[in-house]
């Protein structure tokens, strides 16, 4: 060793105060940084995701100020140059009310009335939950999550069986079927986007403001009843206050979500033409409007990251109110009294809406030739299984298609392999994070990583194709490639699995494996004998995770994705699109039940509830 | 083991913190029984992790004999698993994935020994320690005291020159802490290792340490052997951090009590040189009393106070005396003839007075000077 020969130097260290000077110490830390590969490893996968998720977003940004390709004659400028054309298009033009105010204001009034509807449910349940004797308290617990677990447009499809009117051609919807003609408002547009958001993402609510009622401790409430307040009074004077947080917390997380949601809008949206700032988007990318394409997509990030400014402004506000008691915040039940059953029966009235109802319909409607005719010679196996059926297209059951089995393929490799990138990624993450001697590569780690959250997934497709479609460097086109899907799958999942490997390492703590240093092993050793086999399950989990979110994810596939690369998702898209309404249902049926039943075995694994961990 | 010296040790956790440690000298001699003792957040394990290797210098140096294990000016930096240390963790940081026998030999396997030698060396320490039933267990299925054991089995099969063990005791109840502190110092002579420990508990170093190194934010305050601590407190601090009761301090000045201008009297009277002088120290077991008429001892410092308190500690008794402001505390073996509210003259031979300037530190030519008077 190298290190060994500089012996006898102890006369370096001079008396005084005199500090060592600035080179002296940089040479130490360098020292220190580089014996190990942490830092090394550190620093290149903070230059992989800078390359994967900061460029790209910049690269979109810029494209919304710079002449885009076919524009050059228009705007008399070259390919490149800078240009405000496409920011007054979208926000000054006579088309920028079509290309950008109405669907603006159309996200804005559909999150409003997601918000308020789930809002309104999500708390009497999330009371109803844990804290009364409502019948099947723990049964509902579990039940009222499972909206969340499926993709939110699994509601879309079995809205539009039901509903489904004249407007659009296909098969009719089951109450146009039987003669009762749905009005537009109740089968498209704003009315059935806000009460399928709002049915989805009530278990949000249940779950977070369920959890600060659950921790609430039941003395602040004993000490203001021996006071001598009324319960109404201690619900709106003490309760209510306390749980602020929780609840503004779950309205802007909702607010995000709603933001980025596109399959729900695209699904029941188009038939009237009522557009959300996703489809907006999606619409730009598919006409070329690159330009366009940019400045919605920018808007789009803008506005979710000053949102989840707020929430994270609202999280540290609500660490005043932190009221874990170790005693009090034992959990009280109220007791119902007569009002047991009718509660029960709302709970179980909600459980029938957000899954009963429309897993059931999408269900019948893969098994029946005709819309709601409940007659025996009516029901068939057809769709699943058939064969040499007398169609145009999809001439056999989708089971037997083999372009589901193609999609599912596709599924598994695409979102296996990112998934299992991005797991051993986020805990190399993790492991950098907490124990890199460079503090500010710590933080950039941690910041860069976590920066997809702040950006609804259709907007960093967006940004995606834009940096990638063309060639650039070293890096050829890779639109319509895997390639590209995978890329932005783990970008998009980073969050996710850097937040779990963060928080594994950081309960791991430092001391089993500066035990293991202390007695003798290198950085490898311990990787392989210590740090590895102890993380065993959370490797898992930050795969499983993302791999369950892509899934059931759409809004990157929906723009990235070519029929080629399709996916389950984009597969049952397309099938909507061709209003092969029986085979769409049947495929949105198999994402739904691998994302639950994948959700259930990652619960069994790691013996969490990890329905607060999922985002989609 | 060589000797370990630290120079000028420093380290801060970034540039506008305050030093977790500062200026730091040590020196470790081989076979030594070194106890790092002080107040929580003083910096001892700081120092300890520093000397592991675990933690990196802002500045100085740490030798191990003429070796140059660690140097900010010098660019030279010897990773913890090349320094040859046992080190045993507060928390013990057993590997939870594997059983006791396999974390036991774990430093061997990486050493490569024999298959034969490693099991021999294994089931020695194992046997040493009593843990050798437990072999096939895992740590979660062990007691906090078989997995202290366990912790220190760990380190002693490789068989370190040093061995660094930070607060090891504090996680155990009384019983067992009573019982690992004879264990360690059997080991120590059993195994001849260098050992330096980390404590808060000042009853733990006198028991167990050769030396003593006391530490106060950050800094060294004495170093010596248990009884140099106690006997010759170096500064008002370590005075008043070891011993307990704690020891009685008569501060000087403008707006000092009538006990302590009576103090001041007293030496300014009988030792013109200590005149001015910034405060005096009396242990508690030093000071005597007598009831009113009863016999003091001539020529030693001595006033009349009333008992506010006696408190037996079993087997011993503090009593508490005031006058005006004033509290003494003081403690004796024998039952006490006084009763709260009894006025008493107490009384402490010169010898038993620790003189400090108006800093705080120990004035040591004032010992000779106390001690031989009390002798004529």
């Amino acid at each position: 060793m190298a290190l060994l020969s500089e012996t006898a130097k102890a006369s370096t260290v001079p008396d005084g105060a005199i500090a060592p000077t600035p080179w002296q110490r940089w040479r130490y830390r360098a020292k220190v940084a580089s014996r190990e590969p942490t830092t090394l490893i550190g620093i290149l996968t903070a230059l992989l995701f800078t390359y994967l998720i900061v460029v790209p977003i910049i690269s979109i940004v810029l494209d919304s100020v710079r002449v885009q390709f076919g524009h050059e004659r228009r705007l008399g400028k070259d390919f490149g140059d800078l240009t405000l054309y496409y920011l007054d298009r979208a926000f000054f033009s006579p088309v920028s009310v079509d290309l950008f105010w109405r669907p603006l204001l159309n996200t804005l009034s559909v999150a409003l009335g997601a918000i308020s509807l789930s809002l309104l449910i999500g708390t009497v349940l999330a009371w109803l939950i844990s804290r009364t004797d409502m019948f099947g308290r723990r049964w509902f617990a579990t039940a009222l999550i499972v909206p969340y677990m499926l993709p939110a447009w699994t509601f879309a499809l079995a809205w539009t069986t039901l509903f489904k009117n004249r407007t659009v051609g296909g098969q009719p919807g089951w109450f146009e079927a039987m003669g009762l003609t749905p009005p537009d408002w109740v089968a498209y547009g704003r009315f059935p986007i806000i009460v399928i958001l709002a049915l989805h993402y009530t278990p949000f609510v249940i779950l977070l403001f369920g959890t600060a009622l659950r921790r609430f401790d039941s003395q602040l409430e004993d000490s203001a009843r021996i006071l001598g307040a009324k319960r109404y009074q201690v619900a709106i004077q003490i309760i209510l206050p306390l749980m602020r947080p929780a609840l503004l917390s779950s309205m802007v997380l909702i607010f995000a979500k709603c933001l980025g949601e596109f399959g729900v809008p695209y699904v029941l949206g188009l038939p009237v033409k009522f557009e959300v700032l996703s489809t907006s988007l999606f619409r730009s990318i598919a006409s070329r409007q690159t330009g366009v394409a940019g400045v919605v997509a920018a808007s789009i990030m803008l506005i979710g990251i000053i949102t989840l400014m707020i929430d994270a402004r609202l999280v540290r506000e609500a660490r005043r109110f932190v009221t874990v008691g170790s005693k009090g915040s034992m959990n009280r039940q109220s007791r119902l009294g007569k009002y047991r059953l009718p509660a029960t029966g709302f709970a179980a009235l909600i459980f029938l809406l957000s899954v009963g109802l429309p897993l059931l319909t999408l269900f019948l409607s893969t098994i029946m030739k005709l819309p709601a005719q409940f007659t025996l010679d009516n029901f068939t196996l057809d769709y699943w299984i058939g064969r040499d059926l007398n169609t145009v297209a999809l001439q056999t059951g989708i089971l037997l298609s083999p372009d589901l089995w193609a999609a599912a393929k596709n599924t598994l490799m695409i979102v296996g392999l990112a998934s299992l990138t991005s797991g051993i990624l986020g805990l190399l993450v993790g492991y950098v994070v907490i124990r890199t001697p460079v503090k500010a590569l710590s933080v950039y780690l941690r910041q860069v990583t976590f920066l997809p959250y702040l950006v609804p997934g259709i907007a960093f497709a967006a940004a995606y194709l834009s940096l990638f479609a063309v060639p650039r460097g070293p890096m050829p086109a890779l639109y319509g490639t895997v390639t590209i899907l995978i890329l932005a799958l783990i970008a998009d999942q980073m969050p996710y699995a850097s937040r779990a490997g963060i928080s594994a390492m950081t309960q791991l703590g430092k001391d089993p494996e500066e035990a293991a240093q202390i007695a003798g092993a290198g950085w490898f050793r311990r990787m392989i004998s210590i740090v590895i086999p102890i993380q065993k399950g959370a490797l898992v989990t930050g795969v499983l995770l993302p791999f369950i979110s892509g899934i059931k994810g759409l809004s990157l596939f929906v723009i990235l994705a070519v029929p080629s690369t399709d996916v389950l998702t984009t597969y049952s898209l397309r099938l909507v699109d061709y209003h092969y309404t029986q085979a769409a249902n049947a495929v949105v049926l198999i994402i739904a039940a691998i994302a639950y039943l994948g959700t259930l075995a990652a619960q069994k694994l790691t013996k969490t509830n990890l329905a607060e961990g999922l985002g989609s | 083991m060589p000797t370990i010296n630290l120079s000028g040790a420093q380290k801060n956790y970034g540039v506008n913190s305050a030093n977790a440690v500062s200026n730091l000298d040590l020196e470790i001699r081989d076979g030594e029984f070194m106890c790092l003792l002080g107040p929580s957040g003083c910096g001892k394990t700081t120092t300890l992790r520093m000397i592991a290797g675990l933690e990196n210098l802002s500045d100085g140096e740490i030798r191990i004999g003429e070796r140059v294990v660690d140097s900010v000016r010098a660019g030279v930096f010897i990773p913890p698993e090349k320094r040859e240390m046992g080190l045993v963790f507060q928390s013990y940081a057993l590997w939870p994935h594997l059983t006791i026998e396999r974390n036991t030999d774990f430093g061997l396997r990486l050493r490569k020994l024999p298959k034969e030698e490693r099991e021999q060396r294994v089931e020695k320490v194992m046997q040493a320690l009593d843990i050798a039933k437990y072999r096939d267990r895992y740590p979660s299925q062990l007691s906090g005291g078989q997995q202290q054991r366990v912790a220190l089995a760990r380190m002693l099969a490789v068989n370190p020159g040093v061995l660094l063990l930070d607060e090891p005791l504090s996680n155990l109840d009384a019983r067992l802490r009573l019982e690992m502190r004879a264990e360690l110092k059997r080991i120590h002579k059993e195994f001849k290792t260098t050992i330096v420990f980390v404590t808060h508990d000042q009853w733990e170093a006198m028991t167990l340490a050769t030396t003593i190194a006391v530490m106060n934010e950050g800094t060294l305050q004495q170093m010596g052997t248990p009884n140099d601590i106690y006997d010759r407190p170096a500064n008002r601090f370590v005075a008043e951090f070891v011993g307990s009761p704690p020891i009685n301090i008569l501060t000087f000045g403008s707006s000092a009590s009538a006990m302590s201008r009576a103090a001041a009297a007293y030496l300014g009277e009988r030792y013109p040189s200590l005149r001015g002088v910034g405060s005096v120290g009396i242990r508690p077991e030093a000071i005597g009393y007598a009831t009113k008429g009863g016999d003091v001892p001539a020529g030693s410092f001595t006033g009349e106070m009333t008992v506010t308190g006696v408190l037996p500690t079993g087997g011993s008794w503090i009593l508490e005396l005031r006058n005006d402001n004033e509290t003494l505390f003081l403690t004796t073996n024998a039952l006490p003839r006084v009763e709260t509210g009894s006025r008493v003259d107490f009384f402490a031979p010169s010898d038993a007075l620790h003189v400090f300037d108006k800093d705080g530190q120990r004035i040591a030519e004032a010992d000779a000077l106390l001690r031989a008077s009390t002798l004529n």
